[in-house]
């Protein structure tokens, strides 16, 4: 082996791999504990979308800002939420991210930057133009990143976003997160024109497409992307073609979609497995130590779970707390 | 006077290979590269089929797409225009990569179309290319420019590349005329186990030092090694500006370049300004330059990296892994569009009898 060949360190390769590894045994557990019904509510999970989170956020700090989706788990774990407080979180119990009261679409860590998932489709990118608005406003370089759907990026909402966002040059960055459907509606039928590189163009911001299941290359477009944001540059858009491994809810029965389409994306279109697979026949990391990193991870699902369960409900008590924010 | 060659076919078929996603790439951000939206290239294959039908061009086989290509334009068809030849789609499931170029090639080919016309940049035409090449076609492409970096497709108005492929397709103008003869560069792997691989590019083959492919494109000087060019002209954008500059290669020229680059500024021959990207004109440290001679497999010095083919790093080798080019003469054929609208002017072509 001859020194390593990824723009990225050691470290950051580790890093990469672990948070795409907990997003995925953190959906898949929710998936069979689901099924089980142990869970209230509803989950939309992000297993097969690790790469696009993980690669973007890699780049971001505390200061910087995201508003997430209802598909909102990854971003969470990418941005550095506590996985134990978000599992709380998901059971319904105290402890959680919300103390239980949010459930899977509203997990947030404001002090993290990370300012909630959203059950509103589309609802994220006007948010984000307020956070950026805050961000130019203090002039630290900070960015605010905003994802949505293919469905959501039909929302008045979000194409308002892309303008206000140009209007005042706003270090926002609108990432779609574009897997193929609107909860069971084909792109092919629900997008008139199938390019946010053209949507973006139409609001004047540059748009890059690149395929989300490639980490590389997602870190290297949205590090060029955010390092733009930073300087001044505007707001951009960011296209990540992608696949999900589940249905759009727990329970889906997927029926629009093709004979073997997810057989083919599992064995195909696996962030995880091209990671893996380029990482060690590179000679950067070792077989060993992913599997180390894999252990450790099924550890840390398992401890969450223990511990969510485990954990009380809120009461009737604490529906009084939290409701508002002191400025 | 109307006294065409001979009587236009009356099955004259094309194929049209429209990529919906070039021009999308991390370049628009970086160097504020253009992009042509979709409806744009919608219009642009409307235009060419138009006047390909007014050539006599009866039938079109069109790639499918997820891009949006394919529903728009069924969106104009179902308003009855009459003014464009039958559209069939390929029978190919679309996967929304450069396998849907590959796949399209290759059923293009098949179907015993008379001529391609391509939409994208050089990456779409070296995915043509690269399918023609490996089966030994001699079925010639048309290219319309709507890419990033455009060195070989042309940038023309396709209602004349419409109108000479029809001219052409319907058997009006004869290949030995309508055709030119096209070079590219072959680039081989070798590994120690006894693999290969192997790949083409139309332009430009070069080496850089990353050693991974990222987002693909291309657009600092500082990772460039070697450049392998089958052809440069200096009013070119892109990669192969940097021979261009050097020592400009025609076309229709004899050989190619090969350029060395300096990994340091101060360990240069020459330090070179140029367009390497839309709205990039960098410095790029020059190390030496020298032809390449067809048919010569040259060995690439470095010892690990990324091979870019025509703008995008496509492939990665390790030490150990010998990496070659080659640079073939006469490898593919094209629609000399101006070539073909002079003979359409000359032999009267277009012209018909009054109706009395």
């Amino acid at each position: 082996m001859a020194g390593n060949p990824f723009p990225q360190s050691k470290e950051q390769l580790l890093q990469a791999y672990r948070t795409m590894r907990t997003i995925r045994e953190f959906e898949e557990r929710l998936h069979i504990d689901f099924a089980r019904g142990d869970i209230p509510g509803f989950v939309h999970l992000y297993a097969g979308e690790e790469a696009a989170g993980t690669g973007i956020m890699m780049h971001l700090g505390d200061g910087d800002r995201i508003a997430s989706t209802h598909r909102g788990h990854g971003h969470c774990i990418a941005k550095g939420v506590d996985v134990v407080a978000m599992m709380k979180e998901i059971y319904g119990k105290k402890g959680g991210s919300c103390e239980g009261k949010g459930g899977s679409m509203h997990i947030a860590d404001l002090g993290l930057g990370m300012m909630g998932a959203n059950g509103i489709l589309g609802a994220g990118a006007p948010l984000v133009c307020g956070a950026a608005l805050a961000a130019k406003f203090r002039g630290k370089g900070e960015v605010a990143i905003s994802f949505v759907g293919d469905g959501a990026s039909n929302q008045g909402t979000f194409l308002e976003s892309l303008n206000l966002a140009a209007v005042w040059n706003l270090p926002a960055i609108f990432v779609v997160e574009n897997n193929g459907y609107a909860e069971s509606t084909s792109r092919d039928y629900g997008v008139a024109v199938d390019s946010y590189v053209d949507r973006a163009a139409g609001f004047g911001l540059p748009g890059v497409t690149v395929d989300g299941t490639d980490f590389f290359a997602v870190h290297e477009a949205a590090g060029e992307i955010i390092a733009r944001a930073r300087k001044g540059g505007g707001p951009a858009l960011l296209e990540c073609k992608m696949v999900r491994f589940h249905g759009h809810f727990e329970g889906d029965a997927q029926t629009y979609r093709a004979p073997g389409e997810n057989e083919h994306n599992r064995e195909h279109n696996d962030c995880l497995k091209k990671f893996s697979a380029a990482v060690t026949s590179a000679g950067v990391l070792s077989a060993d130590e992913l599997k180390a990193i894999d252990r450790e991870v099924l550890g840390l699902i398992e401890r969450a779970v223990t511990e969510a369960k485990a954990a009380p409900q809120p009461t009737a008590a604490d529906l009084l707390t939290d409701v508002y924010v002191k400025y | 006077m109307a006294h065409p060659l001979q009587p236009p076919a009356i099955d004259a078929c094309i194929g049209v290979i429209a990529n919906p996603v070039s021009a999308r790439d991390i370049r628009r951000v970086v160097a504020n590269a253009g992009n042509l939206q979709i409806t744009d290239r919608v219009n642009i294959v409307l235009r060419l089929l138009q006047a390909a039908r007014a050539a006599g061009v009866a039938r079109a086989l069109l790639m499918p797409d997820r891009g949006g290509i394919r529903a728009l334009l069924e969106r104009h068809l179902k308003r009855g225009d009459t003014t464009l030849p039958q559209i069939d789609w390929l029978d190919m499931e679309p996967s929304s990569t450069v396998e849907d170029t590959f796949t399209a090639t290759r059923l293009l080919q098949r179907a015993g179309v008379s001529a391609i016309v391509v939409l994208g940049g050089d990456g779409t035409h070296r995915a043509v290319v690269r399918v023609l090449h490996a089966a030994g076609s001699t079925l010639p492409i048309a290219g319309l420019s709507t890419g990033t970096n455009n060195a070989f497709p042309e940038m023309r108005e396709p209602t004349i590349t419409g109108l000479a492929t029809g001219l052409y397709a319907t058997g009006r103008i004869a290949p030995d005329e309508a055709l030119l003869p096209n070079k590219l560069v072959e680039v081989r792997i070798d590994d120690a186990e006894g693999r290969t691989r192997q790949d083409v590019a139309i332009v430009d083959a070069v080496i850089t030092h990353d050693r991974s492919v990222g987002a693909r494109a291309l657009w600092k000087t500082g990772s460039l090694a070697a450049a392998y060019l089958a052809f440069c002209e200096p009013e070119a954008i892109g990669l192969s500006s940097i021979g261009a500059l050097l020592q400009p290669v025609g076309r229709q020229e004899r050989g190619g370049l090969a350029v060395q680059l300096a990994v340091r500024s101060e360990d240069a021959l020459t330090l070179l300004r140029a367009p390497i990207a839309p709205g990039l004109v960098l410095p790029v440290p020059i190390a030496g330059w020298q032809r390449l001679v067809p048919d010569e497999p040259l060995p690439v010095q470095q010892q690990a990296g990324t091979v870019a083919l025509d703008g995008e790093r496509e492939l990665s080798f390790e030490p150990g892994q010998r990496v070659s080019v080659t640079l073939r003469e006469g490898a593919f054929r094209t629609l000399d569009v101006a070539r073909c609208m002079a003979v359409a002017a000359r032999d009267g072509l277009l012209r018909t009898s009054p109706t009395p």
